[in-house]
């Protein structure tokens, strides 16, 4: 895994898109739709090729965390893991999801933040909702997002993903698709 | 007056069946909290999970909300997260540091070794009787610790906690003494997660050897090979084949190691397809092991057991370094705490192996324990149905048991002795013979 640098400071970080042009905001809202929507569409492959080789999916067990290893993780996954959890999605036998879970994401309130001034990444923020059916059950996660986009000549590509649900704590049932 | 006499409750128990009543009837699940959960040893923490004077976490003991705090002499209490006065629950946050919990009705104060510390206005009590007054936070009856191991008792007259773990305390020291200073550390807090089935087909499921390439096949690749769960540098190089290619049923699993012994503790042999870890950073643990225990190094060093399940409702996974508790929170209803442990002095880098492995397997999006999770929610309610009253636990009858007269035995293979050896020792709590 890379050695985490570090986060900033809070992640409710205030910043005002008004200032980015709103070419930049368009492009980063376009690139999360499509990002969670690969996931309601099963298409997990193109989801883990989102994120960079050194890239990864983070949601923390804990509120407000610095550092993976200092605390269990929902999700800590880099590359090899995904690929491991997404392609068991895949598996006839994975009985945890037969049948499988339906999901909508829902993304909102986009904002990039200002105080982020590294040359070639955009960091932003976001607040995320992830509604979940399986088994006549629907379940509604919510948090806090942020990705952490590279720029490249082919668009952006992920650095990171974290995801702070406001249950992050709590009791859950099994997870099996990526909020 | 429940409809269960002793001897209803003994016949829900034969020698390869159990009656479905066993796990689906909430009058037996009564009677199983007020006679095993009521009066036997239960695990409630570990010491390390409140390290500094004034630290404290909040948990429930069979449905009872408790405090197991650390007094500002470094004394660890397990008390009743209810204020003497009105019945109020003192404490809420899961966990925190605090001189004093302070009730939220009338402000009544008490120190964080559950002493009271006063009320508001106390001129409106007669003449002497806050000091009268037994006014304290009540202790839960017995407390024990063991390595750090925090049990206690619902109940005064419990017998000898030495007696209770017998044999299994070797598994608790096995694990410490894997630690080059021989002592674990819960510190990367805990996962909490829920499923809709009875405490008992979690406390089964984990000494069946049967299931595990069934319900498991999914976190295999093609070549049935499984992740690596113990903490490892190289997670290629030590992944672990739990399929054979081709057959399903492999003579590994046949040889493998199992036991148990009195009161209802069953285990696990280590699985012989795990490696052992190699490398630089496996020399360094060496080393320090060495430093610490001489030519029982080695020893200390190996696994040699995949778990070690208490009854009657926890474990140590020794392979992916957690505790695990199943709180009955009905008798359809069960909780599980997650607590993964850190061999102190090993190298940092073991340790983020162990996290890392415990988030992949065992977290709420584990892929290990969420497909156990849907069979035990699809038993209980498969359960529900008059198909038939009996669910079969014979396989293994056949088998010569090597055991001693003291109630421990040595079985092996995909046998469902260790079920049996659980349910053995529920007649004797329920029926009066504990």
């Amino acid at each position: 895994m890379p050695a985490i640098n570090s986060w900033p400071g809070s992640i409710i970080c205030v910043a005002k898109a008004e200032t980015e042009t709103n070419a930049v905001l368009a492009e980063v809202e376009k690139y999360l739709y499509r990002e969670v929507r690969l996931l309601d569409e099963r298409r997990f492959e193109e989801w883990t090729d989102l994120f960079a080789e050194d890239g990864y999916y983070w949601v923390p067990a804990y509120p407000n965390q610095t550092d993976p290893y200092k605390a269990v993780s929902i999700f800590f996954d880099d590359r090899q893991v995904m690929r491991t959890r997404l392609s068991r999605l895949d598996h006839l036998n994975i009985h945890a999801q037969k049948p499988p879970s339906r999901t909508v994401h829902i993304v909102s309130n986009i904002e990039i933040d200002e105080k982020h001034d590294v040359e070639g990444e955009i960091l932003v923020h976001s607040t995320l909702q992830m509604m979940e059916f399986r088994l006549d059950k629907q379940t509604h996660y919510g948090g806090r997002a942020q990705h952490l986009l590279l720029k490249t000549d082919d668009g952006f590509m992920l650095k990171w993903k974290r995801v702070d649900l406001i249950n992050c704590d709590g009791v859950f049932e099994p997870l099996a698709i990526p909020f | 007056m429940t409809s269960y006499d002793t001897n209803a409750l003994r016949g829900l128990v034969q020698s390869d069946r159990v009656h479905k009543d066993f796990y689906i009837n909430p009058d037996v699940f009564d009677i199983e909290m007020e006679r095993i959960f009521g009066r036997i040893w239960l695990f409630v923490g570990h010491t390390s999970q409140v390290s500094n004077n004034g630290d404290y976490l909040t948990t429930t003991v069979a449905r009872q909300p408790v405090i197991m705090s650390r007094d500002r002499d470094g004394k660890v209490h397990v008390m009743f997260n209810r204020c003497t006065h009105r019945g109020s629950q003192v404490c809420l946050e899961q966990f925190g540091n605090t001189k004093r919990f302070e009730c939220p009705y009338h402000a009544w104060v008490f120190n964080n070794d559950g002493s009271f510390a006063g009320a508001p206005y106390p001129k409106g009590y007669a003449d002497g009787f806050l000091d009268k007054e037994k006014l304290d936070l009540v202790k839960l009856p017995r407390m024990e610790i063991y390595r750090g191991f925090v049990f206690v008792s619902l109940s005064k007259d419990v017998p000898d906690i030495d007696d209770f773990l017998g044999p299994m305390k070797d598994h608790i020291d096995a694990f410490c003494d894997r630690s080059p200073e021989g002592e674990v550390e819960a510190c990367a807090g805990v996962f909490r997660y829920r499923y809709d089935g009875n405490w008992k087909l979690q406390m089964e499921n984990q000494t069946d050897v049967y299931h595990i390439m069934f319900t498991h096949v999914s976190t295999t690749d093609e070549d049935g090979k499984q992740f690596r769960r113990e903490g490892a540098e190289e997670d290629e190089a030590g992944k672990v084949k739990v399929l054979a290619k081709n057959s399903r049923l492999d003579d590994q699993w046949e040889e493998h190691p199992l036991g148990g012994h009195r009161h209802g503790h069953v285990y696990m042999g280590r699985f012989a397809m795990d490696k052992k870890n190699s490398g630089p950073v496996y020399d360094r643990y060496k080393a320090s092991m060495e430093k610490a225990y001489g030519d029982q190094a080695e020893e200390n060093m190996t696994v040699r057991t995949h778990n070690s399940i208490f009854y009657p409702n926890w474990s140590i996974q020794h392979l992916t370094q957690h505790i695990r508790v199943m709180n009955p929170i009905s008798v359809d209803c069960t909780e599980n705490i997650i607590i993964p442990l850190k061999l102190k002095g090993a190298p940092e880098e073991m340790w983020h192996a162990a996290l890392r492995s415990n988030n992949n397997s065992h977290s709420p999006s584990g892929m290990v324990m969420s497909d156990d999770m849907e069979v035990w929610v699809r038993c209980h309610e498969g359960l529900k149905t008059q198909s038939t009253d009996w669910v079969i636990l014979a396989r293994g009858m056949n088998e010569k048991f090597s055991g001693d007269n003291t109630g421990s035995y040595e079985s092996h293979g995909t046998s469902e002795s260790g079920a049996r050896n659980q349910q053995l020792a529920w007649v004797d709590y329920m029926c009066g013979q504990g």
